[in-house]
């Protein structure tokens, strides 16, 4: 079995430097028309009231981290699940997967720099993303004393939280690595055994995975509505971001064999890849709507506010991305991809992968913006620019690590099963 | 042309043939009934007796038999409901998730598996009737019309989603079951030498005759129904862990539960197939087609969703904690520490710690192991519910009505008598229905044997070699 | 009016695929392939349309979910408003587990029903088996043999060259 290399012409790298480019001309161009004060007496009217109830108006610079940390947790759980889809191929011996096997592997490329930004962007934005940081919140004699988020504290300290961060992409990274180094020897020296190590490899990771992947989102997403709490919560982000991570192998396998590599991958691969979009479009449903007709029903006053500011509350400033949300990521999807046939097309797929993409960040927008922006929460420059800006660096170290090694793992035990797959 | 990699372990040992299998599987149904079964079916008739006793004493009496009072309403009588459901699930998930993963592995175990559901359904669905108090009034939670106006059902009620998705589940279930029953009831029609067998089974065939078309259509409909299936079994314990979520109760009222739920139901449904299947295997010298890869990839699954269900309770913990909702708390203090400590312990030692030990491929791959760690696993649920149910309801908001629960004999009658009834049921399964889904095993045979066949000779030598493994296969 | 058939007895499902392949290649009419489990690709070589089932799932899916909108909507919206928990009459999130449930239970069904139907499967004291081993271990290839005009000793060859390992005749009595 013959390898494929990926060649990423000039051409293509350049285009991602100009995503990058537009990205931050577009950013710079958002914060200079807020700072400019554009809008200026919608805002004052505006926070006039807000301000007699002690919300200040939101700045430039709080718009700009809350949007770093945005795109970096919603880019480092796409790059996670890469690691987690290759060791739940391995740990459940599944064959028809080792010939995209490649991709997923290199998509946690992104993980050493999302380690990074997320620390960067916490030690200078924490204060502006994470109502907790604020040391009066913990002074008894202090008139902002909150007995409830003083409760957290044990859990919800800076030093805690920084360590944590630390422990989780050090855990991530090293398993990534590990896993990474075991299909990279086998390419070269074959047999079996790197398979079988990688076995446990995966067993070990899953479990690393299935504690951090919770802890991760309850300190990264829900902390950020300092009050709330749902256990059902990990999970939830854990689902937004596997069905993303599918989301983005099957668009990357698309468009690799639109460019002419993969040969040997056929509608039968992208078949099961798709029924894993389609299947995990409707878990994440369930799990969205466990969490809220629980939530909707019991209608608890401290649990029901987070929904509340998220539909009509917040002068229903989110309510349209509310229901847009369900509509891009679970009815859309669900009605184009039920088909046998629309799960072998590319064209489907293509379509309804961007736009599962599209929608999970607009999920994950949802989850941070209302705890933290409120009612300045937009979609402007600033969005879109950070977004293109993160999404062309996730794009150049996903390409470099797809460049690096065969995107045919020539010795893999099961690719002639997959080769032959048949669905 | 379909490739198997040569690593993968053979799912078909001891060089069986397509006729092999026939036979290895029709010989119980066909034989007369040994004593062991006959035994084993007078014990769980037993069962059934305490049953049908307890059963008369709660409707003739009244719910008064029972320990229950104001403050702990339901008991033992939900704990058996919830416990039997989610035994139940682990049939459709082996016949419809692992369809859907192609896991070839289901095969010799599926057909069992999916019986156990219907009759751990059949079990189940005597709680909340019996638990009515007037039962012949059931059909009330039907939205028929009626002369009270007509007075519609709450459909806001998860009691009520519970009728609908119970009611879908088992039939459904039954449905799916069944189908894959026809192409063997057609094997046993063809073979069966006596006028009532031959007459019984060619009705329960429905005419099958195994014509490419028909199979064709098969194969879609098993399909879809394995699609459709999935979402099911999920939606149906999502549904029974909201007879509680959808409460304020602390210790009931929490997001984490339908999935979480979920999990419990797999993990409690997968060691009640390996208790059964370990048994069955060995008496029906069924040891080449349920191997010890079966029992393996059982104990996988069920390391799996036992650290799911580990992490949930770790995370309920948790958020209780970090909530500050002191009700919250004083909920899991009480769990650990209260009068029912002993309950919590025994859930937190079957449930974490017993399938934790299957990291250790000895213990994985040991049969007595597996049995004892998979009663231990059922055990371990049991509590799991009753802890939930009685622990959050003995002590909730407010104090001054706080009580305590215990069993009447009655009680525990009507469950070990559910015990009896689905023994009986499963029992009476294996003598009159092949235990093994005979057409699948056939369909994989080719591609996950331990020898490949190549036509007369390989037959012939292989059919020898299988007469005389069958008895060596122990382990 | 009685049928006739030529049946010809495989016991590899690899070689049953090659000669049906190479028959119908020959312009030979295979009337139906009997086995006694689904054969991997055989649809493809015998050329059997994919089954138009999975529409019936759908649109039975699609009244049972309008059916149980209804039901709800209408019962507790219309016919007898009632305010239960606080919340409102028509209250959807509480509406979607009963309308999900019927929604598979009607695809599941349908489907169903419509599979006994057009498989013609019924409960019966009739069987029209070919050959009984076609449900125990071996793949029998019914052809249907027209008087006077079919060559039965080159369909004997036919078959026999393609792996047949025994060539019978059948007469059904309709």
């Amino acid at each position: 079995m013959t390898e494929e290399r990926l060649i990423i012409s000039r051409k293509t790298n350049n285009k991602f430097f100009l995503m990058i480019a537009v990205g931050v001309v577009l950013l710079i161009a958002g914060i200079i028309f807020m700072a400019a004060g554009g809008g200026a007496e919608h805002h004052a009217e505006g926070h006039g009231e807000a301000a007699a109830a002690g919300h200040e108006a939101a700045s430039w610079t709080k718009r700009l981290f809350v949007n770093l940390w945005l795109n970096n947790v919603y880019f480092t759980g796409i790059a996670l699940i890469g690691t987690f889809f290759v060791a739940v191929q391995y740990v459940a011996y599944a064959g028809w997967s080792a010939l995209v096997k490649r991709i997923p592997e290199a998509m946690a490329s992104y993980l050493p720099i999302g380690g990074i930004v997320m620390l960067l962007v916490f030690l200078f934005g924490g204060h502006d993303i994470f109502h907790w940081t604020h040391e009066y919140l913990y002074d008894v004699n202090d008139p902002r004393y909150d007995p409830i988020i003083a409760g957290k504290s044990g859990y919800l300290n800076t030093v805690f939280f920084l360590i944590r961060m630390v422990v989780y992409f050090g855990l991530w990274i090293l398993f990534t690595k590990w896993l990474r180094n075991q299909s990279l020897s086998e390419d070269l020296n074959g047999g079996t055994s790197y398979y079988h190590k990688s076995i446990r490899i995966s067993a070990m990771f899953l479990v690393v995975f299935g504690i951090t992947s919770s802890t991760s989102a309850w300190d990264w997403v829900l902390s950020i509505d300092t009050h709330w709490f749902s256990t059902m919560f990990g999970w939830y982000v854990f689902a937004s971001w596997w069905v993303s991570g599918l989301a983005a192998i099957t668009l990357t396998v698309i468009i690799l064999k639109q460019n002419g590599y993969l040969k040997m991958v056929n509608a039968n691969h992208i078949h099961d890849l798709g029924k894993f979009v389609f299947a995990f479009s409707i878990f994440w449903t369930y799990i969205w709507f466990s969490q809220f007709l629980l939530y909707w029903y019991a209608n608890i006053p401290e649990e029901s506010i987070y929904f509340i500011d998220r539909l009509g509350g917040n002068e229903g400033h989110f309510a349209w991305i509310f229901f847009f949300n369900l509509v891009i990521n679970f009815v859309f999807p669900f009605l184009v991809l039920m088909t046998r046939d629309a799960k072998r097309q590319m064209i489907m797929l293509k379509i309804v992968t961007i736009a599962i993409l599209i929608g999970h960040w607009f999920d994950f927008y949802l989850m941070m913006m209302p705890g933290t922006l409120r009612t300045d929460a937009g979609i402007g420059f600033i969005e879109i620019g950070t977004t293109l800006v993160f999404l062309g660096v996730f794009l150049l170290t996903f390409t470099k690590g797809l460049a690096k090694a065969s995107l045919v793992p020539v010795n893999h035990p099961f690719l002639e099963e997959s080769v032959h797959h048949h669905v | 042309m379909q490739h198997v990699s040569p690593i993968r372990e053979p799912l078909v040992t001891g060089g069986k043939t397509y006729h092999d299998i026939t036979e290895d599987v029709c010989r119980q149904v066909e034989a007369k009934p040994n004593a062991r079964w006959a035994a084993a079916l007078a014990v769980a008739l037993v069962g059934l007796a305490i049953f049908i006793y307890s059963v008369y004493r709660t409707l003739w009496f009244g719910i008064g038999e029972w320990g229950l009072n104001k403050t702990v309403g339901w008991a033992w009588d939900i704990t058996n409901f919830v416990w039997w459901v989610g035994i139940g699930h682990a049939g459709t998930l082996i016949s419809a998730i692992l369809l859907l993963f192609r896991q070839k592995w289901r095969t010799s175990i599926n057909r069992a598996a999916e019986a156990m559901t219907i009759f751990a359904v059949i079990c189940a669905a005597m709680f909340p009737v019996l638990h009515m108090g007037r039962p012949w009034l059931a059909y009330w939670v039907l939205p028929l019309p009626n002369t009270f106006g007509s007075l519609w059902v709450n459909f806001n009620s998860p009691l009520l989603w519970d009728v609908f998705a119970i009611s879908t589940y088992f039939s459904v279930s039954l449905v799916f079951w069944y189908i894959g029953l026809v192409p063997d009831f057609a094997t046993i029609r063809d073979r069966a030498t006596g006028p009532i067998a031959r007459r019984a089974y060619a009705v329960l065939s429905m005419g099958w005759t195994g014509s490419a078309k028909a199979w064709s259509r098969y194969e879609t409909v098993s399909l879809i129904l394995a699609g459709l299936a999935t979402p099911l079994v999920l939606s149906v314990h999502t549904i029974v862990s909201m007879d509680f979520a959808t409460s304020v109760i602390p210790g009931w009222h929490t997001t984490i539960f339908p999935p979480y739920f979920v999990a419990g139901a797999i993990f409690s449904g997968f060691a009640m197939v390996l208790t059964l299947m370990i048994i069955t295997r060995k008496v029906f010298f069924l040891e080449n087609y349920i191997t010890l890869e079966h029992v393996e990839s059982m104990n996988k699954v069920i390391i799996l969703t036992g650290s799911i269900v580990g992490i949930a309770y770790t995370t309920e913990f948790f958020i209780a904690w970090y909530s500050g909702v002191e009700y919250e708390q004083y909920a899991f203090i009480n769990r650990a520490f209260g009068p029912y400590w002993w309950a919590y312990w025994s859930m937190m030692t079957c449930n974490v710690i017993t399938p934790q030990l299957f990291w250790i491929r000895k213990i994985r791959r040991s049969l007595t192991a597996t049995f004892i760690i998979s009663i231990f696993v059922n055990i371990g649920m049991w509590f799991e519910r009753f802890v939930i149910i009685v622990t959050s309801l003995h002590r909730d908001y407010l104090p001054s009505s706080w009580a305590m629960f215990s069993p009447t004999i009655i009680d525990i009658g009507v469950y070990v008598g559910t015990i009896g009834l689905f023994f009986t049921l499963f029992l009476l399964f294996c003598k009159f229905f092949p235990v093994i889904n005979m057409a699948e095993v056939k369909a994989i045979l080719k591609s996950s044997s331990e020898v490949k066949h190549h036509g007369h000779a390989a037959t012939m030598h292989a059919t020898e070699k299988g007469l005389n493994t069958n008895r060596h296969h122990n382990e | 009016m009685n049928k006739k058939f030529v049946l010809g007895i495989y016991d590899d499902e690899d070689v049953l695929l090659t000669a049906i392949e190479n028959i119908r290649a020959a312009g030979t009419k295979i009337y139906d392939v009997f086995s006694p489990y689904p054969v991997h690709g055989i649809d493809d070589v015998l050329g059997i349309k994919r089954s138009r089932l999975p529409i019936v799932a759908f649109f039975g899916g699609l009244f049972g979910m309008s059916f149980a909108l209804w039901m709800q909507i209408w019962m507790l919206g219309f016919d007898w408003p009632m305010i239960i928990g606080g919340k409102p009459h028509i209250a959807i999130p509480s509406f979607i587990p009963v309308t999900f449930e019927l929604t598979v239970l009607c695809s599941a069904f349908s489907m169903v029903i419509t599979f006994f139907i057009v498989s013609r499967l019924k409960p019966s004291l009739k069987v029209n088996v070919f050959d009984k081993r076609s449900t125990d271990d071996k793949f029998v290839m019914a052809i249907e043999v027209k008087d006077g005009v079919t060559n039965m000793d080159a369909l004997n060859d036919l078959l026999r060259s393609n792996g047949a390992i025994e060539v019978n005749e059948k007469e059904v009595v309709k």
